[in-house]
């Protein structure tokens, strides 16, 4: 089966149309010539990684990476557990300080000099973040869930809260859970309400950690539509790191493929399950699919 | 019964002198409780801190309290430290000091262990959502963990509510200084101390009672995060089966 089968009736958008291929320490570099780090449009890139170094331990989890993100992308991360991708999510999120380079957010330089800088601070909430795990407070209901931090941090009222928390819910499809608890949900709503959370914090960029990596297929593509929807709707930038490829096919902008803490290939669906010659990235995309 | 024949009439005589004891013993015990509870929170965070003086003292703190007699600690508060000082505390302060240093220690880890039962990605949401430390701590870490550890917060309530017997050894009048007392008076160990015996368990009871139920029902709530339809009672039986709610 080729990799074609893996995506259907692809839309055609003019950033997928600026692929070229070129070699890079020895393996396949699927690059969009427009995208390369420092020579990005004015107002276009929201993340801009350079450099990024992480070890634990003598383990070297990644190792040099640049990674951009354009504002209302999404960006699908695939690779082997280990291979950088949670990492350099956390890494954006603030959760993970890397070793050595820099991240820079919305024009704003976030970390530096091995430190995060006092802009993180101002831009922080601009960065959303839901977990693999369902992170939902147990102790609270949904609403509580959802306007706790803008309340607690922002100052936010409580019938502004509401009103925020019951918009935010409606947008993944849970305005009638709001005052469930977590517990009485199923895996994919908790997940909703997990997005809808972020919502609250109006982010520009939500970084997804395997979300639906614990969901069946079909709950997993609800979750993925919300992502979808939040993009073509409002946005939002998505940083994705799933092992669903006929999502990546279908939804994605960008597909980063990481191995063994390096971005292998970084390149539009179509250019990294089409036309890759990276023998990693096709073993992967066999091992999944299968 | 050897020909022992109860006098139910000292029973009756010293009753309103071991009430008055008792109103102490709780007195200390509810003072040591809320103390307690208090302290062991920043001595819980103390023992997570990643820096390692305040780490290493908070666990010293504990270790010393946790693996010495309680009655020597007591003695040592009432006959040492005076030594050491040159200030006298009153058996009563002395009793005070003992007992909330000793359960501190017990609460300490029972908090710790609750706050480490918090999934780290809960707390990570939090610091996502911009809440500080504090917010962390008082919105989503310490709610989860006193629920999580109630029950063992409650045994050890009930621990140290029959630990201040110890106190009548420095001659704080509580119910067992009363009853011992009393008993030196009119030679009447038995009925004495076995209404002594039953007033103890007439408090510590109903407590354990409910530190079961709240077990339970935690338990059911964990099975599938509903309601138990069993009655409080049914409950509360020791040995009750948990009934699983159906959704």
């Amino acid at each position: 089966m080729s990799h074609s089968a893996l995506t259907p009736q692809l839309p055609t958008s003019p950033a997928r149309k600026d692929n070229e291929v070129s070699e890079q320490k020895g393996s396949t570099q699927v690059t969009a010539p427009q995208q390369t780090p420092g020579q990005f449009g004015a107002g276009q890139v929201l993340v801009e990684a350079r450099g990024l170094q992480k070890s634990f331990g003598i383990r070297k989890i990644l190792r040099n990476v640049d990674f951009t993100m354009n504002k209302g992308d999404i960006t699908v991360i695939i690779g082997k557990s280990g291979s950088g991708k949670s990492t350099l999510l956390r890494a954006l999120a603030g959760l993970t300080d890397p070793d050595e380079g820099e991240i820079v957010v919305d024009g704003h330089t976030v970390f530096a000099e091995q430190k995060r800088t006092k802009e993180w601070e101002n831009i922080r909430s601009e960065v959303g973040m839901v977990f693999q795990t369902y992170t939902l407070w147990p102790h609270m209901n949904v609403l509580d869930n959802l306007v706790l931090a803008p309340r607690k941090t922002r100052g936010v009222g409580a019938a502004e809260g509401r009103d925020r928390a019951e918009a935010a819910l409606a947008e993944v499809g849970m305005a009638h859970h709001i005052l469930s608890r977590p517990t009485q949900l199923s895996g994919g709503e908790r997940q909703r309400v997990a997005i809808a959370r972020a919502l609250m914090m109006k982010p520009k960029l939500l970084l997804c950690d395997e979300i639906t990596s614990a969901l069946d297929p079909p709950v997993a593509a609800e979750v993925l539509d919300v992502l979808r929807r939040l993009k073509e709707e409002d946005g939002i930038a998505v940083a994705l790191v799933t092992h669903d490829m006929a999502f990546a096919s279908k939804a994605a902008d960008r597909v980063v493929f990481f191995h063994e803490g390096e971005i292998a290939v970084n390149a539009t669906p179509e250019a990294a399950f089409d036309n890759c010659d990276n023998e990693d990235l096709k073993k992967f995309v066999d091992a999944v699919r299968f | 019964m050897n020909g022992y024949k109860f006098d139910w009439d000292v029973v009756a005589n010293a009753l309103p002198s071991m009430l008055q004891g008792l109103g102490l013993t709780l007195q200390i015990t509810v003072i040591t409780i809320v103390l307690s509870m208090i302290l062991a929170i920043p001595v819980a965070v103390g023992r997570m801190s990643k820096i390692e003086v305040i780490r290493w003292a908070a666990q010293g703190y504990i270790e010393i309290f946790r693996c010495t007699p309680l009655l020597v600690q007591l003695f040592w508060i009432f006959y040492a430290l005076p030594a050491l000082t040159g200030v006298t505390l009153p058996g009563y302060a002395s009793a005070v000091i003992a007992l909330t240093a000793n359960l501190t220690a017990f609460m300490a880890e029972t908090y710790r262990s609750g706050f480490q039962s918090v999934p780290v990605e809960q707390v990570e949401a939090g610091r996502m959502l911009q809440l500080n430390r504090f917010q962390q701590l008082r919105y989503i870490i310490v709610p989860q963990a006193m629920r999580q550890q109630l029950p063992v917060i409650l045994s050890l309530n009930i621990s140290l509510f029959k630990d201040t017997a110890l106190v009548s050894t420095i001659a704080v009048s509580d119910l067992m200084f009363i009853s011992n007392t009393i008993s030196a008076q009119n030679y009447r160990a038995l009925e004495i101390f076995t209404l002594a015996a039953f007033i103890y368990f007439a408090i510590a009871f109903p407590v354990s009672l409910i530190t079961s139920a709240i077990e339970r029902r935690m338990q059911n709530n964990a099975a599938l995060g509903g309601a138990s339809r069993t009655s409080i009672w049914a409950r509360m039986m020791p040995g009750a089966r948990v009934v699983v709610a159906s959704r």
